[in-house]
């Protein structure tokens, strides 16, 4: 080897050791980083495929099912994996339940992604799946579901309802996946996070073709589906359902709550739907019908409505009168027909006069309750009506008028209570007593849910003081509901001043008055009619709670032109009322009249009929 | 199997056996066995009901290994001096096989380079690299041979690129480059630098010039040749106020007249060589004139080089843009080398273990079992393995290179360094290529990953190499082992 060589040699040495460092090095950099290629390669290679829960059921207060749910599941196709030789399309139509070109469709949509799971049909019965398995075709599986069941077809727009979230919905919610379930609508939505479940997680190891080669990590990593928890209902079902039936052909709504806790007993708003019209594969067609009724049974009335609570707020105008010191019980007022202010007069019906304050209750006598509100808001102590008002304000807020109650429904509706600043904006600033004078009487600016005057109902047979009205008890695994459900409201009115309220209201359903109807032997209901004027005929509404002492029901029901208070609202409530607390009817013929008792709504069939002429056009 | 070699040869011929380089052979036998492990895995079906059913590729490359050793032990039976006249018939039937396979050869990826005999295809490139290295190792030994002539030099040039331009021709140009390794062999041979400074310079100007813009890589150049010439000839104010003048006048005919940035920096320069040429003819200064060629050489040559590559495949251009990072495409083209990148990535320092990687076993890794093998490696063996493996090769071609030291005739010299040439850019080349250091080229990774022809082509190389390097310690027992 001469020197030159040499030299050459250890050249070249050095550029083959030269050739291993850099491979070594860039190798170094790659698998000294391999963390975030790790993390590449996982979701290069693990499939997973989420197990859905089963959604959580609820009880009424009895512990009778009102949800229930149960097992169904989603058919899909990966195309590529279908069996080449064909297979019996027949049967699987069949088993299906699909026609032949339905299934054509979904297999030519399949073919476009040959390696995409596509859904064919929803809501396989458990038996057609074991049916379907046994056919045993590869490319077709079947995903687990849960589909509700409602035992009594009941409380639609009460209830909720279930469907897959929207791209929309997936996009704000993260911790939702496409096609996964959400309530959408009352207490499906109000309790939501606890019905929903966790949703668990399958791993699979696949192949670059995304094919499935076996479980990850030998199923150790899966994450089991937790069910949704368990709800119980405040709602008493049986009493759901028939306060429904006498609902039926109305509109309008019940609600009936247990004073001593708030509790709702039943929360009707007539036109309902039956609920298990929004499960299955006729979902969409069936809420595109409800969605096209012009009586919006999709609405529900009982805490979105606002309506003119009528003479059952001659009650609460009452009470702030007495406590404000303008009123005593034994005052007494004439009434000709009606109050006469400013040129103007507030009619009223024919009855005994001058009355006290028990019997213009009992009466209903709007002129007794015009002077008393007229006497209130005038009260020279304020300065100016218009401080009056606020004055007034304040005490109808403090009945939770006005304001929402913070119920646990979603979308409660906050009624309405017109203030000085409203008046102001009205008239210009130039308004005295005789602008708000309506308001005395429920009618004008007054706007209330029937939760709200269920609620009042709940107040004065609580003499004074309500809990926050709410349909859920109690929530599996937990040991109490939310924290707001349990705190005493208080009125601003002194306990003592509903005492001939009260008396008033026995009187009117015992002795004389507009609540004969109402009348129940041994049970001391006491009620308030109410009758709210409007554009069309009268709003029915009958305010009441029984028994007198120790009330276990307050009852709201409202009947959208339903006439004189008397004439629907009171039979309605009586029979609720004598249901709840005898467990039977014995006056079937109060109910085959109620049931026969349709009002007109020619003002929603007109509305109706312009609105389907309109979507014919288009 | 290889054991059995072992047995047998120390039965057959016990000298022999003693004389021959057992560091070269024990890093042959791993590099085998750990091959066949890691095709094991690549290739290894849970599903399989037979495991050593002869339809699995690991039990095939077991077969092949099998033949590989007997062919090896025939070989080291072999007298030396047959390797010698071997040469040129050699190198006649490899040509001719070249030839015969771009005729009537199967097409296989796109290359027309293949023979089929049954189920077995074999490559006969790889029997050409054999015929071509025993053939240079023929020209060069010859007694009158002197690279630093010209008719020698064309005589070898012509050995190489005869069986090049058919390789290229056979639209298999990943394997022809191989045989551009012997410029490792030419210049242990003394190659004037006259020669191979400009084959580099040539490289590097393409490569530049697929990821620069032009006018970047005269800048730069022009930069470093007045730099080149301030360090050899001093008047560092002279040589700054060469470049300061040619720049500022670049920049002004870019500015005022409606020439391009690029014509106008060339318009300068040219007439900036002008000038320095009638400066060095007038001074003498010849020392000047080489950056001056070279830079005309590049003003030349980069614009040609970019016509060119617009002439080439467009998967050629694809590949090429892709490694030097001017495409991005995690999903097509570069699809594979990002799958390996993540396979061997993931691995991390010491591996998933045997048959745990999920990459190659999954076939996220194209061709895992043939040329991306060495992703088996990084995933499963991670850090550690690889090293392992990097090192058995880098030991195998030092080993290679010092056998030629060793050799005393310049056949046996010239021969080794041509085997550790191939050996070496082979490793660079496919390890390269599946991190992502070098464009993919079909190469395999030699006696490592899957095939009959590449594993019995590299063992031939390598016994033959052993052979005449037992031949040399026979003669000369003093240089040891």
């Amino acid at each position: 080897m001469n020197n030159r060589g040499r030299v050459y040699y250890n050249i070249l040495r050095l550029v083959v050791v030269g050739v291993g460092v850099v491979l070594l090095a860039r190798l170094m950099w790659l698998q000294f980083h391999s963390e975030q290629y790790k993390e590449k390669a996982r979701s290069n290679s693990i499939e997973s495929v989420v197990e859905f829960p089963m959604r959580g059921e609820v009880l009424d207060r009895n512990g009778e099912y009102i949800v229930k749910s149960r097992s169904c599941y989603d058919v899909m196709i990966i195309y590529k994996e279908l069996p080449k030789e064909g297979f019996d399309t027949t049967r699987l139509m069949s088993i299906l339940d699909i026609s032949r070109e339905k299934l054509e469709k979904h297999l030519r949509e399949a073919r476009r992604s040959p390696r995409a799971s596509i859904l064919v049909v929803g809501y396989l019965s458990q038996d057609n799946k074991l049916r379907l398995d046994e056919m045993n075709i590869t490319g077709i599986t079947t995903r687990y579901r849960t589909a509700r069941e409602y035992p009594r077809k009941v409380g639609g727009n009460l209830l909720g309802y279930v469907s897959e979230v929207s791209r929309e919905q997936v996009d704000k919610l993260p911790d939702y996946v496409a096609g996964e379930y959400i309530g959408s609508n009352g207490l499906e939505s109000a309790y939501e996070d606890e019905l929903r479940g966790k949703k668990g997680v399958k791993y699979y190891n696949i192949d670059a073709h995304r094919a499935i080669i076996g479980p990850y990590n030998e199923g150790n990593s899966d994450v089991q589906p937790e069910r949704g928890l368990q709800l119980v209902s405040t709602i008493d079902v049986r009493l759901q359902e028939f306060a429904e039936d006498l609902m039926e052909g109305k509109i309008g709504s019940v609600v009936a709550i247990e004073p001593a806790t708030g509790e709702i007993l039943v929360m009707v708003s007539s036109p309902s739907y039956n609920p298990d019209l929004l499960v299955g594969r006729q979902r969409g067609n069936n809420y595109m019908e409800l969605f096209h009724d012009q009586r919006n049974p999709q609405f529900n009335r009982s805490v979105k409505a606002k309506y003119p609570p009528g003479s059952t707020f001659k009650l609460v105008q009452g009470l702030i009168a007495m406590q404000e010191g303008v009123l005593t019980p034994s005052m007494r007022y004439p009434c000709n027909m009606g109050y006469k202010y400013g040129g103007r007069t507030m009619g009223c019906h024919a009855h005994a006069s001058p009355l006290d304050l028990r019997d213009a209750v009992a009466q209903s006598c709007n002129a007794y309750f015009c002077q008393v509100f007229k006497d209130m808001i005038t009260n020279p102590k304020y300065g100016s009506v218009k401080e009056g008002v606020r004055v007034w304000n304040d005490y109808v807020y403090s009945f939770g008028f006005g304001r929402k109650l913070g119920t646990d429904l979603y979308g409660e509706g906050a009624g309405n209570v017109p203030t000085p600043e409203f008046y102001d904006r009205v008239y210009n600033g130039r308004w005295n007593y005789g602008s708000v004078l309506s308001c005395s009487i429920g009618q004008g600016e007054m706007g209330c849910t029937p939760l709200q005057m269920a609620n009042l109902a709940a107040i004065i047979a609580n003499r004074g003081y309500y809990y926050t009205p709410h349909l859920i008890k109690k929530i599996e695994g937990r040991d109490s509901i939310d924290a707001r459900f349990y705190e005493r409201h208080y009125t601003m009115v002194d306990s003592i001043h509903f005492v001939p309220i009260v008396e008033g209201m026995w009187r009117g359903v015992n002795v004389q008055g507009t609540s004969r109807t109402a009348y129940l032997k041994g049970w001391d209901v006491c009620g308030k009619t109410g009758t709210a004027e409007n554009s069309g005929p009268d709003h029915s509404t009958f305010l009441s709670f029984a028994p007198k002492d120790n009330p276990k029901i307050a009852i709201s029901v409202y009947v959208e032109h339903g006439g004189f208070g008397s004439a629907i609202a009171v039979p309605i409530a009586s029979l609720i009322e004598e249901m709840y607390l005898t467990g039977t009817i014995e006056r079937p013929e109060l109910v085959e009249r109620v049931k026969a008792a349709k009002p007109n709504y020619r003002i929603y069939d007109e509305r109706q009929r312009k609105y389907d002429a309109k979507r014919n056009k288009k | 199997m290889v054991s059995q070699f072992n047995m047998s040869s120390m039965k057959r011929s016990n000298s022999l056996f003693g004389r021959v380089d057992k560091v070269a052979l024990l890093l042959y036998v791993a590099i085998v066995l750990l091959g066949l492990l890691f095709i094991t895995s690549a290739s290894y079906n849970p599903d399989s009901e037979n495991f050593f059913s002869f339809s699995h590729n690991y039990m095939k490359q077991a077969v092949w290994i099998g033949i590989s050793s007997v062919v090896v032990t025939v070989v080291l039976l072999l007298d030396r001096r047959l390797f010698h006249m071997f040469a040129v018939p050699a190198y006649v039937i490899g040509v001719g096989l070249l030839i015969a396979a771009l005729l009537f050869g199967r097409e296989v990826n796109g290359a027309k380079a293949w023979f089929e005999f049954g189920g077995f295809r074999v490559q006969p490139v790889e029997f050409a690299k054999i015929a071509t290295a025993l053939m240079m190792a023929r020209v060069m030994s010859d007694y009158s041979f002197n690279i630093k002539r010209l008719i020698d030099l064309i005589k070898v040039g012509a050995v190489i690129l005869l069986p090049f331009s058919i390789i290229v021709l056979q639209n298999d140009t990943g394997s022809g480059l191989v045989l551009g390794a012997f410029i490792f062999v030419f210049f242990r041979e003394g190659l004037s630098k006259y020669i191979y400074f400009p084959v580099i310079y040539t490289v590097f100007l393409f490569i530049v010039s697929l990821i620069f813009e032009p006018v970047v890589i005269f800048t730069a150049l022009l930069v470093l040749f007045t730099l080149y010439s301030f360090l050899k000839h001093g008047a560092f104010l002279g040589h700054l106020r060469f470049l300061l003048i040619i720049i500022l006048v670049a920049m002004l005919l870019a500015v005022f007249t409606p020439m391009s940035g690029y014509v106008a920096l060339m318009v300068a320069v040219s007439t900036a060589i002008v000038v320095l040429l009638v400066f060095v003819f007038k001074t003498h200064t010849l020392t000047l004139l080489w950056p001056i060629v070279l830079f005309i050489y590049a003003m030349i040559f980069v614009p040609t080089s970019d016509y060119l590559f617009t002439k080439l495949e467009p998967h050629q251009q694809n590949r090429i843009r892709i490694f030097v990072g001017m495409i991005d495409d995690p999903q097509n083209v570069g699809y594979n080398v990002n799958q390996s990148e993540i396979a061997i990535g993931s691995g991390g320092l010491f591996g998933k273990g045997f048959l745990e990687g999920t990459q190659t076993r999954y076939n996220f890794v194209p061709e895992k079992h043939t040329d991306f093998i060495f992703c088996v490696v990084g995933e499963e063996f991670g850090f550690l393995g690889c090293f392992v493996v990097v090192s058995l090769y880098i030991a195998l071609i030092l080993r290679l290179m010092r056998m030629g030291e060793r050799i005393k005739e310049p056949f046996g010299r010239v021969y080794c360094y041509s085997v550790a040439a191939m050996m070496l850019l082979h490793v660079l080349v496919n390890i390269g290529m599946t991190i992502g250091l070098m464009p993919v080229m079909g190469i395999p990774l030699p006696l490592m990953s899957y095939g009959g022809s590449s594993l019995l082509a590299f063992s031939l190389l390598i016994m033959i190499a052993i052979r005449l390097d037992a031949t040399t310690s026979d003669n000369d027992m003093s240089m040891g082992i």
